[in-house]
């Protein structure tokens, strides 16, 4: 039988002329089956919900009841999850799920208003009756089942922590949460978390307390005890250098930074057309937009899916760091020109 | 609580870097067969899961479900991670003076060339593209398996294995276990005819069984410190004895991952557990330096 499209190989064995062939027959049987294949269909997943109630357990905290739109229950969740959230000016934004994963008529979400922050304002604007769209939901911060747990939430970073209390409580799992916050009024729902055992929930506001160290939020622990995280960057990080070697230790992960301090620069692809890339975008995104195409991946220049040869000019992520893609190549993804333009080969 | 089907987790690719500079060529102390039959890996996966990304990459423009597509996005990630960490673990066994370099070959021929484009071109590349999301497919239900197993391996602990390898092992099969319903999900978008899968499998599993037969033979052939040592020749009672002693995936593992496979209701989701992978990422030394682990 003819391998044709294929070179030789370069040991020739009995087995791999086996392979040639099996492969071969594989490809024939592959365009005969195409015959009576039916093109996959669209699926669409997306949430129609609409808020049914909100309010204000702190005063720069809302608190967001969403119900279905249609007759159809919420999808199923675990805690730890998120959806994302298309608010009615378009901006899309991640909210974990705090409410009850038991409850399929209503998803509960947390929200505080952050100078500033277009999203939360307009969240904070929502009013009875308005319908969203949801995505999700999702998990980047799955709970799993461990000997014992420690809780650890900065803020509105209990949103995600609180159905992992409820979750570890119902299964007679020991637990412990420490809350820390600027102050009492300013750290929602472990209030109501406390009113199922006072004796395991720690809330710790700066004002009174101090600013913890990872230290602080670690003592007593238990060394089985599964720690999980969640809070501003700097807790998180701070927690996950203190958490002993062979403990675990889980916190969210979480999408890439946004740009800050970028330069808007001009990305040419071989074979046309130029884009240009504004400061607060990547080369990706740009580039994206004329070839919906291109393969990308982790969005932070490691996972090296969306590298690509570069031609002309050079690239950096910023003055103190290169491109991850080494010499002659820049990840889109990350890579910015150091100049005012830059020329990339998008094919292979 | 036990994480399900119904925790959609949200793939990432994790910055992991290993070293392997003090590894030595039987890692699992005393035991250069067992050493070397899991030594294919860093031989087969750096070209086979660059073809999986390639092969995903063509094939996202297809998918017209954008959670699946978001899943394949993650996939293609954690695959690409994948490859450069065993291509630095084989890159290791070249540097201990085990000529690899023919079977390498070999296998950047199967993966470019047989399972490469092949010239084909419209609805016949197409077509020739889900048939290898297909054989992809079946090829992730053994890795989901590897995965389960190299996560509950305490022989391995026991017999003093690298810690660096170990951990490097146990960070990708968590995340195959973590991403092990991706390939099925894209396959059963994409075409999803029970045939077809299992055609996919009566290809994929030979061929993956000879071409680690084949690579392990190569490996203690090859290796210098074997040289005038009966372990040089490989045998079957050897490689079953140490799969007796849990050092080595058995080879019922692999007879029942075949048998799972041939349901018509046969799910990912439905084996392997999820929360093996997730509580493993959180030890993890790699996953923890890389940060952002769940």
């Amino acid at each position: 039988m003819s391998t044709a499209g294929t070179a030789p190989p370069p040991h020739p064995t009995p087995a791999a002329n086996a392979l040639a062939t099996i492969t071969t027959v594989a490809a024939r049987l592959a365009v005969r089956s195409g015959h009576r294949r039916r093109p996959a269909g669209p699926v669409d997943r997306s949430l129609p919900v609409e808020v049914r109630a909100l309010r204000r357990p702190c005063p720069d905290v809302a608190v967001l009841d969403l119900v279905p739109a249609g007759s159809a229950p919420l999808p199923r969740w675990r805690p730890g999850a998120h959806v994302d959230v298309e608010l009615p000016s378009g901006l899309l934004r991640q909210y974990s799920l705090c409410g009850d994963p038991a409850d399929r008529s209503a998803y509960r979400i947390a929200v505080r208003a952050v100078p500033g922050g277009a999203g939360s304002a307009e969240v904070h604007a929502l009013t009875a009756g308005t319908r969203l769209r949801l995505h999700g939901p999702r998990n980047a911060f799955p709970l799993a089942t461990a000997p014992s747990y420690l809780f650890l939430a900065g803020g509105i970073g209990i949103t995600p922590i609180a159905p992992m209390v409820r979750a570890a409580h119902a299964a007679g799992i020991p637990w412990r949460l420490v809350h820390t916050g600027r102050d009492l009024a300013s750290m929602p729902l472990s209030d109501e978390l406390a009113a199922l055992a006072p004796g395991r929930v720690h809330r710790r506001p700066d004002d009174t307390a101090g600013v913890p160290t990872a230290a602080d939020l670690l003592s007593g622990m238990d060394d089985g005890a599964a720690v999980h995280c969640c809070g501003p960057p700097p807790m998180i990080e701070a927690v996950r250098r203190a958490v002993p070697a062979g403990q675990r230790f889980h916190a969210e992960r979480f999408s890439p930074p946004p740009i800050r301090e970028g330069r808007p620069f001009t990305v040419r692809i071989v074979g046309g057309p130029d884009v240009a890339v504004p400061a607060d975008r990547s080369a990706l995104d740009a580039v994206r937009a004329v070839r919906p195409d291109v393969p990308y991946s982790c969005r932070q220049g490691f996972c090296g899916t969306c590298h690509v040869r570069l031609v002309a000019g050079t690239t950096q992520v910023d003055t103190a760091t290169p491109d991850p893609a080494g010499p002659g190549r820049t990840a889109l993804c990350v890579g910015r020109a150091a100049g005012d333009e830059v020329e990339v080969d998008l094919g292979r | 609580m036990t994480a399900t089907d119904d925790d959609r987790i949200a793939l990432q690719a994790r910055d992991v870097r290993f070293d392997f500079s003090g590894l030595r060529t039987d890692w699992i102390p005393g035991e250069p067969l067992a050493s070397h039959v899991i030594d294919v890996l860093h031989m087969l996966l750096p070209e086979g899961e660059r073809w999986f990304v390639e092969v995903f990459s063509q094939a996202l423009p297809l998918v017209r479900d954008a959670a699946l597509a978001e899943d394949v996005r993650g996939f293609i990630g954690q695959e690409a991670v994948h490859a450069e960490s065993h291509q630095g673990a084989q890159d290791h066994l070249i540097d201990a003076g085990i000529d690899v370099s023919g079977y390498v070959e070999q296998i950047e021929w199967i993966f470019s060339d047989l399972l490469g484009e092949r010239g084909l071109t419209g609805a016949e590349a197409r077509e020739w593209l889900v048939e290898r999301v297909g054989l992809i497919a079946a090829v992730e239900h053994f890795t989901a398996v590897l995965g389960e197993w190299i996560l509950h391996s305490p022989d391995l602990d026991a017999a003093g294995a690298d810690a660096e390898m170990l951990d490097m092992l146990r960070w990708h099969g968590a995340e195959e276990v973590e991403h092990r319903s991706v390939a099925h999900d894209l396959y059963m978008h994409l075409d999803g005819r029970y045939l077809r899968r299992i055609r996919a499998m009566l290809i994929g599993g030979p061929a993956l069984a000879k071409l680690w037969t084949d690579g392990t033979a190569v490996l203690c052939a090859r290796d210098p410190r074997l040289r005038g040592t009966p372990q040089r020749r490989v045998r079957l009672r050897d490689y079953l004895r140490a799969a007796r002693r849990g050092l080595v995936p058995g080879p019922g593992m692999f007879a029942k991952a075949v048998l799972t496979y041939l349901n018509p209701r046969f799910h990912p989701a439905r084996y392997g557990d999820t929360d093996a992978a997730i509580a493993y990422l959180a030890v993890s030394p790699a996953a923890r330096r890389a940060g952002g682990t769940a």
